[in-house]
């Protein structure tokens, strides 16, 4: 492919990049943008160059020993949902913006110790990124077909532009904000989108490999199995190999922690802790996938071309052999995508830790102090800006002088066992309180140094001269002294067997140094919060301990130099009205302390933004033991408070049930003396008629003997009503107390509801009101008729009575739902109210409708339909949705 | 999610770091192929796509 069509490829590639990077900043809100697949996405950056081509080197040359890179982050993953989420919380809360800074605030806000991790992660990343610049140019070489020529000049060197175009896009979308600890949500869009590319063309060429290429995977298997040394690329070799298995797995397991570009995007990058339900399934099946057919395009590499070209390059060569230059190119595009993710994410969080850890720290302070806000600003900004272009044009010069000899996975090795140097203040300063930051420098000096002496000197020394007398018979000649076979032990690979050295000191050191020696308060104050962070995230700022003399204006003025005044202002106006403290206090307390040092973190980071502050305040020694008799008192004062406010919860919700059992027993209260008005009235008004009748028949003496006949039938007739109310009423209570036994039989619904039916017919009749009942068919089942008959009655008088005369019309249905017998009353008459619905089958409940007019019947009807439909096992309600009248069911079960 | 519950995931990964490591892992590392894939690498693939699947469940069942 020619040289400038590859590159002008490459460029509009980019251009791409810097557009979606341009979306997303600009969308920086939206859910396409925040999501768990995005962040899941983000975190394959562990996927780099390495990966992509690397592995394939290693599975055509050496075997299985590929594979523990990817099952360390694959053992990782499920514990994230506490190791990762603690770290999440704690950055979150005291805003932290790089590993130096999380590791260097556990111990107190140690300087030091900070500037020694930023030293530490760029030996270990520099090297890297080079290695990532390598794996570009070689690839560019392989697809421009290029072996012959060599670059002379930098400038002529196609990689350096490269180069320098990620540091742009690094610098471009890395700063555009002072705090470091913002998101970047455009560089990590960017990364998933890449991780998604880099995936996809990586098993598009695993699939044109295996079945396009070769038939399957038996095919190649069957032809590889007839090469010599097959069995060593099958199978772990030994016990040995184990160890050096185990130690490749926990190395991995470590760096997908604290690679710098794995916590950037992992924890710094996060905004919502429940991405993790996601990523932590996501992230394995993504390296899972990765990983699937890096056998195949291996030995199909070795089939092909057998030991003479660079196994690291077959899924390039592969395609290009079989003169698919598309492919290749799918290919090329997919590595250099796993190379700018890297770089790129890599070289900011390296840039936020020199400037936040190193450069601001040791030397831009006073000229902070000095100057205005917005030149801060530009100041730190700037610093961040030439970090990056140092570091990446660092890792040019390293890969120029260096790295072109040696292979990708030798050198990614080294990388990550330097970063490992960080894990045992790390991981064990998060879960245990007495870690001291004495301890945590020693270890990791002492860890660096057996690395520097058991892998990095032997390797330089190799790369450079040649000679192997180092290597071969150790320093000055003393034999335990071989750096690749320190105290004898010789049987594990140069990365395990410093990586088992330098870690065992490591730890050594900082557990005794530890406990040999007392952390000071502030310190100890600090591991407190790390450790114990669930109990203390809800202290806030006053889990810091601080006695003192401080101003509130002195501290103004400090965070005036770095927020701007109208920030500043913002900012404290905030925390006096959060700690309802008034606006004009003189003196600053511990939280004001601890406030402000958060908000100046973001910018300079952690251990400037405690100088600073403490360069304007008159801070008090207090002894170790103060500060923890403080911290419990207030986690006490807590936990108190706590207490009482559930309490408190619990009374309002109990006198808010009182209140509402209160109105409803004086609801029902109202209700039964409405009830007794009625009875009275019932009872009242054939009592009069007897007695008024009575008198006439006993005054008029001369009365014609109808007439008297027709008294006579009057009081009958009275008496009849009187007894029917009294039968009622005390037909009620007995339902009511389920005194009443059911005569069950067999009974057919059709003569029941002609029963009923013919009850009220004749006032059917005399109001012009037509029942209709056309059902056809009828059901045998178990009930007791009287007592069906007197619901259905009861339905059709309420229906009767509230239905227009001469018009009315009441229609019964019935049908079997689900093994129950449903029967609809319907009617066309005035409807139920919505208030009515509820209350209607209580008893004593007459409608408030019924207010203008005369109150009809005793409210007692429905409420004894329902006692006999409970009684029936069954339901009754009226049902809504009926505008043109009221429709009344009740369904008993059917057997 | 519940303490229990985060234990679960704690205890697959254990169980994970236990048997991908020696010697548990020598187990698998026997000559042989399944569909092609020797069979060191097809156990080990199966194991991983199996935590894959468990940490799935999991996280969809109890993560609130």
């Amino acid at each position: 492919m020619n040289n400038y069509t590859l590159i002008s490829i490459i460029i509009c590639y980019l251009g791409v990049l810097f557009f979606i990077a341009f979306l997303a900043e600009k969308n920086s809100k939206s859910k396409w943008v925040n999501n768990s697949i995005v962040y899941s996405l983000s975190l394959a950056v562990y996927c780099s160059a390495w990966t992509y081509y690397g592995s394939v080197g290693i599975a055509a040359n050496s075997g299985v020993s590929f594979l523990p890179i990817y099952l360390g982050p694959v053992i990782a993953a499920p514990i994230w949902i506490v190791v990762l989420r603690k770290i999440m919380r704690i950055s979150k809360q005291h805003k932290i913006s790089s590993l130096a800074d999380f590791v260097s605030l556990r111990y107190g806000n140690n300087r030091f110790l900070g500037a020694l991790i930023t030293v530490v992660c760029v030996f270990g990343i520099v090297p890297y990124i080079s290695l990532q610049l390598k794996a570009i140019s070689e690839t560019f070489e392989i697809m421009t077909d290029e072996t012959s020529y060599v670059s002379k000049y930098i400038f002529d060197d196609s990689t350096f532009y490269i180069a320098v175009l990620l540091a742009l896009f690094a610098a471009f979308f890395g700063t555009q904000s002072t705090d470091a600890s913002d998101k970047h949500r455009g560089i990590v869009v960017t990364v998933a989108f890449e991780s998604i590319l880099k995936l996809v063309f990586f098993l598009i060429i695993g699939v044109y490999v295996t079945f396009f290429i070769f038939n399957g995977t038996s095919d190649i298997y069957n032809k590889m199995s007839m090469t010599p040394n097959f069995e060593n690329l099958t199978k772990i070799d030994g016990l040995e190999a184990g160890f050096d298995w185990f130690f490749m797995m926990m190395i991995s397991f470590i760096a997908v922690f604290l690679l710098p570009r794995q916590f950037q995007v992992s924890v710094l990058e996060n905004n919502r802790e429940k991405h993790l339900k996601q990523a932590i399934w996501m992230f394995p099946l993504y390296l899972l996938l990765f990983n699937v057919f890096v056998i195949f395009i291996a030995w199909a590499g070795k089939l092909t071309f057998g030991n003479e070209v660079n196994g690291e390059y077959f899924t390039l060569l592969l395609p290009l052999q079989h003169n698919n230059i598309f492919l290749a190119l799918l290919v090329f595009l997919g590595g250099f995508s796993a190379v700018i993710s890297m770089v790129v994410v890599s070289t900011l969080a390296l840039s936020t830790m020199v400037s936040n850890n190193l450069i601001i720290p040791y030397g831009f302070l006073d000229k902070f102090i000095k100057g205005q806000p917005d030149k801060n600003s530009i100041y730190i900004k700037n610093i961040r800006r030439i970090s990056i272009f140092c570091i990446i044009i660092t890792a040019y010069i390293f890969y120029i002088n260096f790295s072109i000899e040696l292979s990708l996975y030798s050198i990614g090795l080294i990388s990550f066992v330097i970063i490992s140097q960080l894990a045992p203040s790390f991981f064990i300063g998060l879960f245990w309180n007495r870690g001291s930051s004495k301890a945590a420098i020693i270890g990791i000096i002492a860890g660096s140094f057996i690395t520097f002496y058991t892998l990095v000197l032997p390797f330089t020394i190799e790369a450079f001269t040649g000679i192997t007398d180092f290597t071969n018979h150790g320093l000055f000649n003393i034999s335990v002294l071989k750096p690749y076979a320190l105290f004898g032990i010789d049987f594990l690979s140069p990365p395990a067997h410093a990586f088992f050295w330098s870690m065992s000191l490591n730890v050594a050191c900082y557990l005794v140094f530890s406990l040999s020696s007392k952390g000071n308060y502030r310190e100890r104050n600090y591991a407190e919060m790390f450790v114990d962070s669930r109990n203390f995230s809800s202290l806030q700022d006053s889990a810091l301990v601080w006695k003192g003399e401080a101003y509130v204006s002195d501290i103004k003025n400090v965070l005036n130099k770095f927020l701007g005044e109208e920030r500043a202002q913002r900012a404290l106006s905030l925390f006096f009205v959060k700690y309802k403290i008034p606006p004009n206090t003189q003196m600053a307390d511990a939280r004001l302390i601890n406030f402000s040092e958060k908000l100046l973190t973001g910018s300079i980071g952690s251990a400037s933004a405690k100088i600073l502050i403490a360069s304007a305040v008159k801070e008090e020694q207090i002894s170790l033991v103060e500060v923890l008799k403080i911290l419990e008192e207030s986690k006490e004062t807590i936990a108190n408070n706590k207490l009482l406010l559930e309490k408190s919860e619990e009374l309002s919700i109990l006198a808010l049930k009182l209140k509402k059992a209160n109105e409803e027993l004086i609801d029902k209260d109202k209700q039964k003396d409405e009830f007794l008005d009625t009875v009275a009235h019932e009872l009242k008004t054939p009592i009069t008629g007897i007695r008024a009748s009575t008198e006439l028949l006993i005054d008029e003496d001369d009365m014609p003997s109808e007439i008297k006949t027709e008294f006579l039938n009057n009081m009958l007739n009275d008496s009849d009503r009187l007894t029917r109310l009294i039968n009622n009423i005390l037909d009620f209570e007995k339902l009511a107390k389920g005194k009443h036994d059911l005569n069950i039989r067999q009974n057919s619904i059709k003569t029941t509801i002609n029963y009923a039916i013919a009850s009220v017919q004749q006032l059917a009749i005399n109001k012009g009101v037509s029942i209709i009942n056309d059902n056809l068919i009828d059901f045998r089942f178990s009930y007791d008729e009287d007592r069906i008959v007197q619901v259905l009655t009861n339905l059709l008088s309420n229906a009767l009575k509230f239905t227009e005369s001469g018009k009315g019309k009441i229609t019964i249905e019935y049908k079997m739902i689900n093994n129950m017998f449903e029967v609809y009353v319907i009617d066309n008459g005035k409807g139920i109210s919505d208030e009515d619905f509820e209350h209607i089958f209580n008893k004593f409940y007459q409608s408030k409708n019924q207010n203008t007019i005369k109150p009809q019947g005793s409210g007692l009807g429905l409420a004894i339909c329902k006692q006999i439909i409970e009684q029936h096992n069954g339901k009754i309600w009226a049902k809504k949705g009926n505008k043109n009248g009221a429709t009344f069911v009740f369904k008993l079960p059917f057997n | 999610m519940k303490k229990r519950h985060e234990q679960k995931l704690v205890v697959l990964s254990l169980i994970l770091f236990l048997l991908l490591n020696v010697p548990f892992i020598l187990i698998f590392n026997i000559s042989g192929q399944v569909f092609g894939i020797p069979t060191f690498y097809f156990s080990l693939f199966s194991i991983w796509l199996l935590s894959v699947i468990i940490s799935f469940i999991v996280l969809r069942r109890h993560y609130e």
